[in-house]
């Protein structure tokens, strides 16, 4: 008898839990019966779809891995990624608006905001009541986020903002904007610091929603700040640290993207089988072909692949261990899975798949967005680059 | 007021499912909370949520079984009992309603719903056999409930229309997936049913008798394609007299 078999322990589990199992489930029936029905006429009409929102946040959907205390749902970070990944499914815009909201602009103030402005502000966001929006992209600052150019000068017991920021999810639907600005400008990224700023504050101007490839209904907008004035009481974390808390915000971030991802490309594969066995070419349907199965299979086998990555950085993230790493190869690995899965979904469904009639086409459109949102692909690589290097000793 | 809701899981019909030697294989495994009975406890909720009052659910299955419970609870039912089976025994509707009968002989309630058949078996019969052992006056296939007083008004749907009918306290309706559209367990409810009691009761606890088992399901067999029509091709007047000579030659026809 082996010894070291009856002393393993099993901490490692490939299983949902009964609250994740649930969390699926009830979400899956809840998008199902509600969100998949619309969707083509939705992305065609390309509005922000205000009643679907509502209903989700009824569903508890906006406050799902923040605190009771705070208002949210209390589940973990897996929880958030299941419901993620089933929204996505069907409606990717719709996920968008969910994970921005609850991970950036909620989770940003869930992660520096004192006690006083938890109490004040996450209530709203976690019920959906108001949605947060996070401003950190300029127009000339994206990938390099510390070059950014939005100023917020003390003055007494205020802070004067000023500045444009753009590409802003939720930038002109939202009410909560947590707003990244230099409050140093001798200094490089310790001179950055974040403040929440309420939409209806004087000088706070919401543009108009931008036209984009995809992510058709949900809203991205510039948001110019023009002599704001923020009081010193949502200085957002401490003075000089807006941009460290922005590196963990965004790692947090990459983990609903991958999930995001994953739901994309579960959503290509499903309709792809389903068309494949609909379709029939030279007497039989087009699934019999081989052609048409390494293709599925490949899909089928980088979902798996990529929702195990997304899982494990999630779960890393609940055990409050370091994540920066694994949060970007999950990002990195599911959005370019969902690349390649969306344009075969495209391919099976041929000429039917480049048309309107169908789902993939607008997978297609919103997935471009995986591999660009929350530092692109090329920024992964870097951050990856950096992180693979310091682990196998090039820097020592 | 006090609300029992049977309810009872059921393979999920839109899942992949097969049969094999008789058997019947559930590719995907998933199991849910029988529609009909959803139904029962949405009902139960919409007359709590009005008129106050308790609700706890009943599930007679394996120990599998019991996450469909939570699911009740996560709807907002206020507790669940859990009777607990083996899995080697397969209960009929009779042995079902006679499991229950026992249960609910020292309890004290003011209704009983059940779904009005499962979408396993379609029998329909534990909930008014149920009634029948409890000696209780009983509503079948309601359609809509309201409260007047300690009475429950039912509307049910007969053969020939709607029929409304007062059903005193205690009784039992069996409710139709017709009555109302079942909530989804929103996450605050999935949180709150980890911390709602739910009783466990052995099956064996419960007095019952063991020539209760009536019926046997034999084996399942998958249902025969249906055969292709006949088309017909020509005039309109040509036609009908083709389909009129078919059906003056086929037996017991015109």
């Amino acid at each position: 008898m082996n010894l070291n078999l009856l002393e393993r322990t099993y901490d490692l589990s490939f299983e949902l839990t009964e609250d994740h199992q649930m969390i699926r489930d009830s979400v899956r029936d809840f998008v199902e019966r509600y969100v998949a029905p619309d969707v083509i006429e939705r992305d065609g009409k390309k509005k922000f779809p205000f009643e679907i929102v509502k209903m989700l946040a009824d569903q508890g959907l906006l406050g799902i891995c923040h605190q009771e205390k705070y208002g949210g749902a209390g589940f973990d970070t897996i929880s958030f990624c299941l419901a993620i990944e089933e929204i996505a499914r069907w409606d990717a815009s719709l996920a968008l608006t969910v994970a921005s909201h609850t991970s950036l602009g909620t989770g940003h103030i869930a992660l520096a905001g004192s006690l006083e402005q938890k109490m004040k502000y996450m209530p709203d966001l976690t019920s959906g009541k108001k949605l947060a929006a996070w401003c950190l992209t300029e127009p000339g600052s994206g990938s390099d986020a510390s070059g950014l150019k939005t100023t917020a000068v003390k003055d007494g017991e205020n802070w004067i903002l000023n500045g444009t920021k753009t590409f802003i999810t939720q930038g002109s639907v939202g009410h909560i904007y947590v707003v990244l600005a230099k409050t140093d400008p001798t200094l490089d990224t310790k001179g950055i610091s974040a403040f929440i700023v309420e939409r209806d504050w004087d000088g706070v101007n919401p543009g108009t929603p931008m036209h984009k490839l995809g992510m058709n209904t949900s809203d991205t907008a510039e948001v110019v700040f023009e002599n704001v004035k923020v009081p010193n009481g949502n200085l957002l974390g401490e003075p000089g640290y807006g941009f460290i808390d922005t590196m963990k915000v965004l790692d947090g971030g990459r983990i609903g993207i991958g999930a995001l991802s994953v739901g994309i490309a579960r959503g290509a594969l499903e309709e792809s089988m389903k068309y494949a066995k609909e379709r029939k070419q030279f007497g039989k349907p087009i699934g019999d072909f081989q052609a048409i199965e390494h293709k599925m299979v490949n899909m089928a086998v980088e979902i798996d692949a990529a929702r195990l990555l997304v899982y494990r950085a999630a779960w890393l993230k609940d055990q409050e261990k370091p994540y920066t790493k694994e949060a970007s190869m999950a990002k990195l690995f599911a959005s370019e899975a969902a690349e390649r899965a969306t344009l075969d979904a495209v391919q099976i469904h041929g000429g039917y798949g480049y048309t309107k009639e169908y789902h993939v086409e607008r997978f297609l459109r919103d997935m471009k967005l995986m591999t660009i949102g929350e530092g692109t692909s090329e920024i992964q690589r870097l951050i990856l680059s950096r992180e693979i290097k310091k682990d196998l000793g090039y820097y020592s | 007021m006090k609300f029992y809701v049977c309810i009872k899981q059921v393979p999920d019909v839109n899942a992949p499912l097969h049969i094999k030697d008789g058997e019947l294989i559930q590719d995907a495994d998933r199991n849910i909370l029988n529609a009909y009975d959803a139904s029962a406890i949405e009902a139960a909720l919409v007359l709590r949520e009005k008129h106050g009052g308790e609700i706890e659910v009943v599930l007679i299955g394996t120990d599998k079984a019991k996450e469909t419970i939570r699911k009740a609870l996560a709807m907002g039912a206020d507790s669940g009992i859990f009777i607990q089976a083996d899995t080697d025994v397969q209960f009929d509707s009779f042995s079902y309603a006679k499991i229950l009968s026992t249960f609910f002989a020292d309890k004290e309630y003011n209704f009983i719903l059940c779904g009005k058949q499962s979408q396993d078996t379609d029998a329909g019969l534990t909930g008014s056999m149920l009634a029948g052992l409890l000696d209780l006056p009983y509503v079948t296939n309601a359609v809509g409930l309201e409260m007047t007083g300690n009475s429950l008004i039912v509307k049910r749907q007969g053969d020939a229309g709607q029929e409304l009918i007062e059903l005193p306290s205690p009784g039992l309706v069996t409710c139709s997936n017709d009555m109302n559209d079942p909530r989804i367990p929103n996450l605050k409810g999935i949180m709150q049913s980890k911390r709602k009691p739910v009783e466990t009761i052995p099956v064996n606890d419960l007095p019952t008798d063991s020539t209760a088992i009536k019926t046997k399901i034999l084996g399942y067999e998958v249902k025969p394609a249906r055969e292709a029509g006949k088309k017909f091709d020509g005039e309109p007047d040509e036609i009908a007299r083709q389909v009129a000579r078919l059906l003056d030659e086929a037996e017991n026809v015109v």
